[in-house]
């Protein structure tokens, strides 16, 4: 008898825990996060610079390192200046030149690669610019390549970065909401770049804080040479006065976002 | 007494008998015809002032807000006031981190806004406590037994 029951007991209590665990949902698979890298309309379709120059892209190589992304809870906060703690973290592998002058004037942003990712909301990005090994950015991490025209002048310029830049940033900020992994689902995380940092901006107020900080392009136009200016940073300080140069050293490490939102820079 | 001779003569009485006990204990709330029942839910409103970094309040800039229980469709959205205020009452049923963010003209930044008990709360009269819950899954399962020792012993 005493067997019997325990028997009867041993079932009744794996009945119920079957019940139990059945209700929990099943085990969560993940999905798919892209990760992307954009330059914004400003690299796609050009812009006015703050000073009045009209600015088209050619190319605009950018060179990524150690991209990744991360469930931080709480939010990671980029006014911080912290590192970034999560326990949950997805990144590519290797290093990755774009182009974000890529395509058409209504291209899409770069998509970099895909990984497998656990469900939930990668709600902060890091990644490095780092010099380049080889290709079309060998020894720097940004090169920006295209042409300013004002009052009939032209200038193909070549602007080189050589320095490394490392962003940690917190969640997306525009018109999505961005990095939330559903099970079986696809979602993305952008780094994005805001070169108006760098020439200023016509279309918003000079006063404004943007085209304070920015260098514009006339400091760059001064120093090119018969319609061409081809320049590192080194040659950049050696031949910008010494505000404008100070303003591109400060502006750089502005330049990368996630969408509007900022990021920390090391 | 008649308990325990339950106890000493038949345990399989005991098993049945202990399980209606129990379960009687366990829902006093179904049982009682003229219980009072009484919901509350206190409210904290919540305002962000946006600024940009010069301290330059961001007039007029969106203002997109996100519940904890539902992170990828906004849960309110509004406007700014001339100096970048924007106030709302939260769920208080939605405990967790209440994310808002504010965008104008290319700059933005998410507050994560923590409600919780030391916020908004919510509560009502006649809830379980824990100890009732636990009860009440021991008796679910103490049930399962019970029934099958009462069918297990009409077949012997």
């Amino acid at each position: 008898m005493k067997k019997r029951f325990s028997l009867i007991a041993v079932v009744a209590v794996l009945i119920a825990a079957t019940f139990i665990v059945g209700c929990n949902g099943g085990e969560e698979t993940g999905g798919t996060l892209q990760f992307y890298a954009n330059g914004e309309d400003f690299v796609r379709q050009g812009f006015v610079s703050k000073d009045g120059w009209s600015i088209s892209f050619d190319h605009v190589y950018v060179v990524l390192d150690d991209v990744a992304a991360y469930q931080t809870d709480p939010p990671y906060d980029p006014h911080e200046g912290s590192d970034i703690e999560a326990e949950v973290m997805v990144g590519l592998e290797g290093l990755h030149t774009v182009d974000l002058a890529e395509g058409d004037e209504d291209a899409l942003p770069i998509r970099l690669g895909d990984v497998q990712a656990g469900v939930g909301h990668y709600n902060a990005v890091s990644w490095k610019m780092a010099k380049a090994p080889a290709g079309p950015a060998e020894g720097y991490s940004l090169v920006i390549m295209g042409t300013a025209t004002k009052d009939g002048e032209s200038i193909d310029f070549t602007i080189n970065v050589e320095d490394e830049y490392g962003y940690a940033c917190g969640e997306y900020v525009g018109d999505e909401r961005k990095g939330i992994v559903q099970d079986g689902a696809t979602a993305d995380v952008e780094m994005t770049f805001h070169f108006d940092h760098i020439f200023g901006d016509a279309g918003t107020p000079l006063d404004d804080s943007l085209n304070v900080g920015a260098v514009g392009f006339e400091p760059f136009s001064v120093i090119a040479q018969d319609g061409e200016l081809n320049e590192n940073m080194a040659g950049l300080q050696e031949k910008l006065s010494l505000e404008a140069y100070e303003a591109l050293v400060t502006m750089l490490p502005t330049l990368g976002h996630v969408g509007e939102g900022h990021c920390h820079c090391e | 007494m008649h308990l325990r001779g339950i106890i000493v003569g038949n345990k399989q009485k005991f098993v049945i008998g202990l399980t209606l006990v129990i379960a009687i204990l366990c829902f006093p709330a179904v049982v009682y015809a003229h219980g009072a029942f009484i919901e509350y839910t206190s409210s904290v409103e919540i305002e962000i002032v946006a600024t940009y970094d010069t301290g330059e309040p961001m007039s007029d800039a969106q203002v997109v807000v996100y519940a904890p229980d539902d992170p990828a469709n906004p849960w309110l959205t509004g406007v700014c006031d001339e100096e970048g205020r924007f106030t709302f009452t939260p769920d208080s049923s939605k405990t967790g981190t209440w994310d808002v963010q504010v965008r104008k003209s290319g700059h933005g930044d998410t507050a994560h806004i923590p409600v919780g008990d030391g916020g908004g709360t919510t509560g009502e009269t006649g809830g379980y406590t824990v100890l009732q819950i636990v009860l009440m899954s021991v008796c679910v399962i103490w049930g399962f037994i019970g029934t099958a020792l009462y069918f297990s012993r009409r077949k012997a």
